[in-house]
């Protein structure tokens, strides 16, 4: 019985080693001729399907009217590399949002088409997925709100979007990318916005040293071990609990809580901030808080670039913040000595949440080839 | 020539103001018949109430202010006898200017379910609360964690659970 059904199994082994000879042979014939035919880029079609650990929760923001897709993702990719939504040519979201740099340009404010400067910092743009307002004042609702204001600002890419919608439609390869995304071949404004948009939600950074141990396969040195306890824990001198508390905005998994405060740069905030379409004096210099992933790689750092390194961050946090009437609460009277009115944290304490911080890069987000300039791969 | 130096100064002055001038409001919206803008003298109209309660000082202070459900009463919301059925699937989402967000189930706030008053305060000890924590924050009396005592607060919506 056994030797029988030994037998059995060998016959058909054989004749499926040849059916796959064939299949294979089929398979480059046709590959070989849609290469010597072929100009057409294959469109990846379907539902976009997110992947990201549970522990990110399931808060994410995708609005109804602009489901994600694979074919969308396609065309948002190539739209987010594309130079001609410049009126120069030259510049796309990804010069001033580099992968390399976890999508920002290492810039204190970065140089639009007409050599002028950025209003504010160039944004890491990492788990947006999860964002609800957007912008370092929180402005826009919806990434699709957001995209339109870089292109058409004169001192970022400063097109305006018929010019955009008119250079786009006199390519090959759009119409018939719009085609397959939204049923006919109309590019229009929003329709630009929406496949970025799309594209940008798939931006998700889940990879770090710190997701890792989160998933108890990575085993942090001693140091990035205090620096996480300093990180997560209030000072509470009284009790001898040192810490630095970070987590009261930079808190959970994603270290993202979408939070907007004014974290004491300036007595008087040069940039309104917030304020400037609230109008209420207490959100002067009020600014979103960013996430913190990668942030090893996103100096400078603040609004405005003025910090170039991580140790000027932990120190302005550590003994330079400014009081102000508009000063968030948390970071009033905080401090690891009794009656302090800063925080004071050592000089080794600061090394360690440096040390934690860099735990925070993630190496497989900045060389995703789903994320990189597709033009250099893709005929246009 | 002068006069549209002046206009164009006024403009400049008003500009430079504008962030001085606006007040703080609460909005109540959502699953109400009637959204309320609630500023500061809109506040003195309802019945005022105090609530004794420690501060991150670990001192008692004692906050006074409004009821919520005082306020959710008078925007419509399904309070007192309605609040059965599927109406105990709604919450009250409390958003503050940071962004920070806490919620209530309605039955936390109604007196039917519980005596444990829930208030929107504008006062501590009898002064206005400090900038940082006001001009409106949520004291929930009793209850160990500050954490929903939510500060800065500019918006209450009543939704249902979906």
């Amino acid at each position: 019985m056994k030797d029988n059904r030994q037998a059995n199994y060998k016959l058909p082994l054989s004749l499926r080693k040849g059916k796959v000879c064939l299949i294979l042979c089929l398979l480059l014939v046709v590959a070989g001729l849609t290469a010597y035919t072929g100009t057409e880029p294959t469109v990846p079609m379907g539902d976009y399907v997110f992947n990201y650990p549970a522990n990110f929760g399931n808060r994410i923001n995708v609005p109804a009217n602009n489901p994600t897709t694979q074919q969308g993702v396609y065309l948002g990719r190539l739209l987010f590399y594309e130079p001609k939504l410049s009126a120069t040519n030259t510049i796309s979201c990804g010069s001033c949002h580099q992968q390399s740099k976890a999508f920002t340009d290492g810039k204190a404010l970065s140089i639009g088409v007409n050599n002028g400067l950025a209003t504010r910092n160039s944004m890491s743009l990492a788990n947006l997925l999860w964002a609800r307002k957007f912008f370092w004042d929180g402005r826009a609702a919806s990434l699709e709100g957001q995209v339109a204001f870089p292109l058409t600002n004169p001192h970022e890419m400063g097109q305006p979007i018929e010019v955009s919608v008119q250079k786009l439609s006199n390519t090959k390869v759009y119409p018939g990318l719009f085609k397959i995304v939204y049923g006919d071949s109309t590019i229009t404004g929003e329709r630009i916005a929406k496949a970025i948009a799309q594209f940008e939600r798939t931006l998700i950074s889940a990879n770090s040293r710190y997701d890792q141990y989160l998933r108890n396969v990575y085993q942090p040195t001693d140091d990035e071990l205090k620096g996480m306890e300093l990180f997560n824990r209030g000072a509470d001198p009284e009790k001898g609990i040192r810490g630095a508390n970070c987590t009261h905005c930079h808190g959970g998994p994603k270290t993202y809580l979408e939070l907007f405060h004014n974290n004491g740069l300036d007595s008087i905030s040069k940039d309104e901030g917030m304020a400037a379409f609230t109008g209420l004096v207490t959100d002067r210099g009020r600014f979103k808080v960013p996430t913190l992933r990668n942030i090893a790689l996103t100096a400078p750092y603040m609004h405005d670039g003025r910090f170039k390194t991580l140790d000027e961050v932990v120190d302005h946090y550590s003994e330079h913040i400014k009081q102000s009437v508009s000063l968030s609460a948390f970071l009033q009277g905080e401090s690891n000595e009794v009656g302090g009115k800063s925080l004071k944290l050592q000089p080794k304490e600061k090394k360690q949440l440096i040390a934690f911080l860099n735990m925070l890069t993630d190496s497989t987000f900045i060389t995703d080839k789903r994320f990189a300039d597709p033009h250099r791969s893709t005929k246009n | 020539m002068k006069k549209y130096t002046l206009i164009l100064l006024l403009l400049i002055a008003g500009f430079g103001t504008r962030a001085q001038t606006k007040e703080a409001v609460v909005k109540v919206s959502g699953e109400v018949t009637s959204p309320l803008t609630i500023g500061s003298a809109d506040l003195q109209q309802y019945k005022q109430t105090t609530v004794i309660r420690k501060d991150r000082d670990g001192k008692d202070h004692t906050y006074s202010g409004v009821i919520v459900s005082d306020i959710l009463t008078k925007a419509g919301v399904t309070l007192g006898s309605e609040l059965r059925g599927e109406n105990l699937a709604k919450f009250l989402l409390v958003e503050a200017s940071d962004g920070y967000q806490v919620l209530f189930a309605l039955a936390e706030l109604d007196k039917g379910f519980t005596d444990r008053t829930i208030i929107l305060a504008d006062k501590i000890d009898g002064q206005p609360l400090a900038p940082a924590d006001g001009p409106f924050r949520i004291i929930v009396q009793d209850e160990k964690k500050p954490a929903r005592c939510i500060k800065q607060v500019t918006a209450m919506k009543v939704m249902f659970a979906k």
